[in-house]
């Protein structure tokens, strides 16, 4: 028994999960069950992935112990690359690929200048923040041009499941955290990353290429960001240059919140999604409860230090949990 | 509707007065002419281009050296303020700006009048009007009449029997333009109330991006499936018909209404989704302070009021808007 809780009570993400499934019950109730009803559902499904694949981003970029603050802006600059591709006649698929290979690109000089010039990525992301958006409102003109209305959207945004109470991009968003958590948990690229994150000198000395793993992180990061972006364009059907704006914020409170240590090495896929869903659920049920929405932020701000402050005094617990050999 | 009437033409007349300034002197220059123009706004909200299409334009026209400053972050009062404190140093010959907020820029433009500069509020004024502060004149929508105008245009749509349950969506909570708008709406929603109909309404911190809203918006459609209509004090509420589409409620089952002219909103008019929505014209909110500024120190004219409108579109009137939307001049 006492293993069993030892080995429970290390798991980064517990403590998000209580709170979730707390919240989720607390809504419930206050909204009459409209909470997860499955209109609402529905739309909060629609979101979710979104919000999520960014945070999946952030999370395994700050497990291999580095920032990336320019997400909600790459979040943008994705869909209004492809949106204007597609207005100059390139196919769907391929203005989806150049979209994502500027994504790359992004994540690249990220992870180069933070590396080459020895800079906190927090600085370099903060600058790439700034270029990011201003790009985006430069190539649109201005004005954002409308998505041609032949495009297969249903791939990503199509009704799926029981109810049509899932989007494809919810598959989609399952399917990459899978292949995520295997990747961290199974593969040696898995290692590296928490080893470089966590014990970086020791990394270095093991022989762990630390710079290529950390460049490419940054690259999956933006490309997430950017897949994000291009599912929320396709569901919401309008490229503007203003979405994403704050979303840095949230996917790292979302990574936090799920346990990712901000020293890097420590942090899980299933931790980033239960941070991002109970932002997502606190905003949506502040709503339902007919709490003033001016509340959401202090919410968001009291769920992040409480996450911090209970992972740690259960990792405390865990700690002082002994068990006979 | 004397007033409407006595509005109308006084707008006539000013654009009729650019009108012919523009064509009849076509090289029309002003000499060591410069404007500012600062805003509440951030590049990326697509709104603002309209305007800073129209006030490049006007510059264009009188060969003026203008520079419109937006805020870095979206609706950022305090960067707002430093723009003006900036632009002034530079002393420019008129300085135009946007004033969310009744106290937050009293000093700054009085500072302005002082050094001599010519100011002129542009898109949203402070709620007393010209006794709020020292600038001249106000180049815009009257937003409470423009929020009664949208609600009173949407009414028609009303089912004629009760319950009516509206939903207002305050996009900016705290934000003149937001409040008033809203405002507008709820002033409508009670002289209604009192005609005798059954009609009950709710405020909501509504958001200005397009998922948040359709979140918001969504989830409270989902709890109350009884609304009857909502309205959105920006144009957020196309993400809303995106909603209503994929829950496959029909057109018109919830009325949409909302502001401004953007390709979004038309498309989702031409759907059926949206019935109704208030232009306000922003090329023109970009292209008249710069004329004015022009008239003012060409010949000494003391800059005007301009009501840029309360036009009411509907969904017969969307085609031949969607090219001029799309060029960013209506």
């Amino acid at each position: 028994m006492k293993r069993f809780l030892k080995i429970y009570l290390e798991r980064p993400e517990l403590a998000g999960l209580a709170l979730l499934i707390f919240l989720v019950i607390f809504f419930q109730i206050r909204s009459n069950g409209v909470f997860l009803n499955a209109a609402n559902l529905q739309g909060m499904l629609g979101i979710l992935p979104e919000m999520s694949l960014v945070a999946l981003g952030v999370t395994i970029l700050m497990i291999c112990g580095e920032f990336d603050l320019s997400v909600g802006s790459v979040f943008a600059l994705m869909p209004m690359a492809m949106a204007i591709s597609l207005n100059h006649g390139v196919p769907f698929v391929v203005a989806v690929f150049i979209g994502l290979l500027i994504c790359a690109l992004i994540g690249f000089i990220n992870g180069f200048i933070t590396l080459r010039f020895a800079i906190p990525s927090f600085i370099t992301t903060l600058g790439m923040l700034f270029i990011a958006r201003s790009l985006t409102v430069v190539i649109s003109g201005g004005f954002p041009p409308l998505l041609p209305a032949d495009i297969p959207s249903w791939w990503f945004t199509g009704f799926v499941g029981p109810g049509n109470i899932f989007r494809m991009s919810f598959i989609w968003f399952a399917g990459i955290a899978l292949l995520l958590s295997a990747l961290l948990s199974l593969t040696n690229f898995g290692n590296w990353i928490k080893a470089t994150g966590g014990y970086f000198d020791a990394a270095t000395s093991m022989g762990i290429p630390v710079n290529r793993t950390k460049i490419a992180c940054f690259m999956l990061c933006s490309i997430l960001a950017g897949f994000a972006g291009l599912i929320q364009v396709l569901r919401l059907g309008s490229p503007l240059p203003s979405i994403g704006e704050g979303m840095e914020l949230q996917a790292v409170a979302a990574a936090v919140i799920g346990g990712t240590a901000l020293t890097g090495g420590v942090g899980t896929v299933l931790g980033a999604i239960i941070g991002a869903t109970l932002i997502r659920a606190i905003d949506n049920g502040l709503v339902l409860t007919r709490v003033d929405a001016n509340w959401f932020k202090f919410a968001i701000g009291a769920l992040l230090i409480f996450a911090v402050v209970a992972n740690a005094w259960l990792r405390r617990t865990a700690r002082g949990i002994k068990l006979e050999t | 509707m004397k007033g409407e009437t006595t509005m109308k033409t006084k707008l006539m007349r000013n654009v009729a007065l650019a009108a012919m300034l523009i064509c009849g002197t076509s090289a029309a220059s002003a000499e060591g002419l410069t404007i500012a123009f600062t805003i509440h706004s951030s590049p990326s909200n697509t709104f603002w281009q309209a305007v800073k299409k129209g006030f490049e334009d006007g510059c264009t026209r009188v060969q003026a050296s203008c520079n419109m400053i937006f805020t870095q972050t979206e609706g950022s009062i305090e960067q707002q303020v430093a723009n003006m404190q900036a632009a002034i140093a530079s002393k420019p010959y008129a300085l135009i700006t946007s004033i969310v907020d009744n106290k937050a820029f009293d000093q700054v433009i009085a500072d302005a009048r002082k050094a001599g500069i010519v100011v002129i509020a542009a898109n949203v004024d402070d709620t007393e009007g010209a006794a709020g502060n020292a600038r001249q004149a106000f180049v815009g929508q009257g937003f409470i009449a423009a929020g009664h105008s949208l609600a009173m245009a949407q009414s028609a749509n009303f089912p004629k029997t009760g319950p009516i349950k509206v939903l207002v969506g305050i996009s900016a909570p705290g934000q003149n333009w937001s409040e008033q708008r809203g405002g507008g709406v709820i002033k409508f929603l009670e002289e209604y109330k009192k005609a005798g109909h059954d009609i009950s309404w709710e405020r909501i911190d509504s958001g200005t991006d397009l998922a948040i809203v359709a979140d918001r918006v969504g989830a409270k459609l989902a709890a109350d499936p009884g609304i009857t209509a909502y309205f959105d004090t920006g144009f957020w509420h196309a993400a809303v018909a995106r909603v209503l589409r994929d829950r496959g409620v029909p057109a018109g089952k919830v009325l949409l209404g909302g502001f401004d002219l953007v390709p979004e909103v038309l498309n989702e008019m031409k759907s059926g989704y949206v019935q109704v929505q208030v232009d306000q014209q922003p090329y023109m909110q970009g292209f008249m302070p710069v004329m004015e500024a022009y008239l003012s120190q060409a010949i000494g004219l003391s800059p005007a009021d301009i009501d840029t409108g309360q036009g009411i579109v509907t969904p017969a009137m969307v085609d031949k808007i969607m090219g001029l939307a799309t060029k960013g001049v209506r």
